[in-house]
């Protein structure tokens, strides 16, 4: 028998306890939709997390990381800071920062610490009224000699015209010169967006430009020019909605990703002539695939996917293997049975099934973080 | 009577003490009653949010002979499936700039869904198409529901495109916004870059009628709320104007749904209390527990079906920069789905 009192007093206790518990136990069954990312510095290692070769440069929520020998460190705060690209020694880093109302190119060392200013966008506090006067700089690139700074670049602009069509072409200007002496190469399309990421490649640039088909959409298609204000020339249809080229460190061969018009995302790649490309190639079909780049060993090609259905964006690894599979090993031929001449027909090889290549999947690098897959990546070897 | 004990201390010991049995079904009863009522305080932000944002009573004023005059000539309708459906989604700016309930609906997508063979089709209708409205006299499309509420805007496209509507849902520009975040942001792929130097700044600004400087980039990207209704809500770098910004407008829409996919029940109260009052619908709370799961099993992105009415279909020329419905071809198109 138990005194009431005490049942009672045990009964309150025991009901608080029951409906905190209920409540803390539906919340922790929230489900880890909205769970904030993780910077990659405070992610933990796994413990047989695959190492890929030299330094990669990221972006994440306005800051740059390195992440070599599976470590990540962070090189900026978050500041505005994406789209790093390396210089062709590797001694520097071109990158974008982008404010508010425009954004400009910095040079910076391989542990971020910034050297000098490359573009001077933001409008001057005199005409600061006009808020389309700022410019943006998007996607820089120097090309091989380190002497030109590429860019898609939307100035200069004249003060109160109130442009609602707003292009970026791509632009060359030496490197460290006013953007006066500058030079656009290309001609945008209008109120398309314009001409984006510039990639030098031998003899000319290569470039996503942007332009309305048939049907009227807004669609990405690879183009390449040798010459300022030439009018350049297709490498892709507008059907496959490609963009985002990265030419393979032998210059022979571009990964890209093509939308088809659709929200699907194909890692592609075609091999590049030096005036076309060859036939698309569709590598990775299940992802949502962004900013791939080639490992500068050519050992295969790094991205960014989502690390789950409709997740943030992560690392991804593609091994060479899975575009370029091995030649498989000659099937050996029958010799001549050894000791002496052979009466009657010579024996018939048992038919051997071909040799089926491994299927190689992508690996997911990194988990529960939020890369800015707006930002292409660099790779030091 | 034992010796030592007293009848009347007995009586009063026993009074106070309870039998194993009640005391355990005490104890049973009163962990059952605690648990419902945690878990019904956890899902009561939620469970006030539906109640104050479901079920809204819509008045649908008749049409008026002039405008009945003017609807489209009949044409044969779409077989009707079992338990098909059309719903009017209306999206507004509801920023300061604008009175509660006296805003435009910068977004309205007529859609139909077929839960029998699991198909949505999804028709934009331009906000600045110019019809005859169903509080009276003649104007863009997107001001029906200024003059009326979501009674007015049913009335004027059911009156204009001669299709009945089941349910509507309206949605404030904040609320799109919040419920993105709410969810975790959405992976969208933008097919090229919107870029706008005269986006309006009315949402976080402290002037409503101030601009910003808006960039998209181009590819496949992670956006939440603030970027996606960028990516949705800007026109002026687009040939296709407010065309292009309808199918941005469905793009979103299907990324959504297929983020809120991976939603647990228990996530409920933080997307209601994140909805707060920028969601009203006509849908009952019955209806939409029987929505969520058919939400959920729609998963064939081929049989979403995206419908824009873009020229012969409309022309410009109308009054104040509006665009003029050609509705004999309208009419067509709009009967081969929605009856």
């Amino acid at each position: 028998m138990i005194s009431k009192f005490l049942l009672a007093v045990g009964l309150a206790v025991v009901m608080v306890a029951t409906s905190v518990s209920s409540y803390v136990y539906l919340g922790s069954r929230q489900s880890k939709v909205a769970a904030p990312v993780q910077k990659p510095t405070a992610a933990t290692p796994r413990a047989q997390a695959f190492v890929l070769p030299g330094t990669i440069y990221l972006a994440q929520a306005g800051a740059l990381y390195s992440f070599s020998a599976g470590r990540f460190h962070q090189l900026t705060s978050e500041a505005g800071w994406m789209q790093p690209a390396l210089y062709p020694d590797g001694s520097h880093l071109v990158v974008v920062r982008r404010f508010a109302s425009y954004s400009d190119v910095y040079a910076m060392t391989p542990y971020g610490a910034v050297t000098a200013q490359l573009t001077d966008n933001a409008v001057s506090a005199r005409n600061a009224w006009d808020i389309g006067a700022n410019d943006w700089s998007f996607y820089p690139r120097l090309s091989p000699d380190q002497r030109t700074l590429w860019m898609s670049y939307d100035g200069p602009k004249i003060v109160g015209a109130n442009y609602f069509d707003v292009d970026l072409a791509v632009w060359a200007l030496p490197l460290g010169a006013s953007i006066r002496q500058g030079k656009a190469w290309t001609v945008a399309n209008s109120y398309t967006g314009g001409d984006m990421q510039p990639v030098p490649v031998s003899g000319g640039i290569m470039y996503t430009k942007f332009s309305y088909d048939q049907n009227g959409n807004r669609v990405g298609q690879l183009w390449f020019t040798n010459r300022a204000g030439a009018a350049g020339r297709a490498l892709t249809d507008t059907s496959a909605g490609c963009l985002e080229p990265s030419i393979s460190p032998d210059g022979n061969t571009v990964a890209m990703i093509c939308t088809y018009q659709k929200q699907v995302s194909y890692l592609t790649i075609a091999s590049w002539s030096g005036a076309s490309l060859g036939p698309l190639q569709t590598v990775v079909k299940d992802q949502l695939v962004a900013e791939p780049i080639w490992a500068p060993d050519g050992s295969g090609i790094a991205y960014l996917a989502p690390g789950g259905p409709a997740a943030p964006f992560q690392l991804w690894w593609l091994p060479r293997n899975a575009y370029a599979p091995p030649a498989p090993s000659p099937i050996p031929t029958p010799s001549p049975t050894p000791g002496g001449p052979h009466n009657g027909p010579l024996p018939t090889p048992a038919p051997s099934a071909a040799p089926v290549a491994p299927v190689v999947k992508p690996i997911q690098i990194t988990a529960n973080l939020g890369f800015d897959a707006t930002s292409p990546l660099a790779w030091s070897g | 009577m034992p010796l030592g004990i007293k009848p009347g201390h007995r009586a009063r010991k026993s009074r106070g003490r309870l039998s194993p049995f009640t005391t355990l079904t005490l104890v049973v009863l009163a962990i059952a009653m605690s648990g419902v009522a945690g878990g019904f305080a956890y899902f009561m932000p939620a469970a006030l949010v539906a109640w104050n944002s479901t079920a809204q009573a819509v008045q649908v004023p008749s049409p008026s002979p002039a405008e009945i005059l003017f609807s489209p000539s009949p044409s044969p309708s779409p077989v009707a499936q079992p338990g098909a459906f059309t719903v009017l989604l209306l999206g507004s700016d509801d920023d300061s700039k604008f009175s509660a309930d006296h805003v435009l609906t910068q977004s309205m997508i007529l859609m139909r869904v077929q839960p029998a063979t699991k198909e949505v089709t999804m028709l934009s209708i331009p906000r600045d198409l110019y019809v005859h409205l169903s509080t009276g006299g003649s104007g863009k499309i997107d001001g029906a529901y200024s003059y009326g509420a979501a009674g007015a805007a049913i009335a004027t496209v059911e009156q204009d495109f001669g299709v009945h509507i089941d349910d509507y849902i309206w949605v404030g520009l904040l609320g799109l916004v919040k419920v993105i975040d709410a969810i975790g942001g959405i992976d969208i792929v933008t097919n090229s870059p919107v870029m706008d130097d005269y986006y309006p700044a009315d949402v976080y600004g402290s002037w409503p009628y101030d601009y910003q400087r808006v960039a998209v980039l181009a590819g496949p990207q992670h956006l939440d709320g603030i970027h996606a209704m960028q990516y949705v809500r800007s026109r002026h770098s687009d040939l296709q104007s407010d065309f292009g910004r309808s199918k941005r407008q469905q793009q979103v829409l299907q990324a959504i749904r297929l983020k809120a996919k991976q939603l647990a029940p228990s996530d409920l109260p933080a997307l209601a209390t994140a909805i707060g009052g920028e969601l009203k619908t006509n849908f009952g709370l019955d209806k939409v527990a029987q929505l969520v799961p058919l939400a959920a099993s729609f998963d064939n992105p081929d049989a979403i079906h995206q419908v824009l009415l873009l020229p012969p279909y409309v022309e410009p020329g109308a009054p104040g920069g509006s665009l003029t419905p050609n509705w004999g071809l309208i009419s067509r198109l709009v009967h081969q789905t929605f009856p």
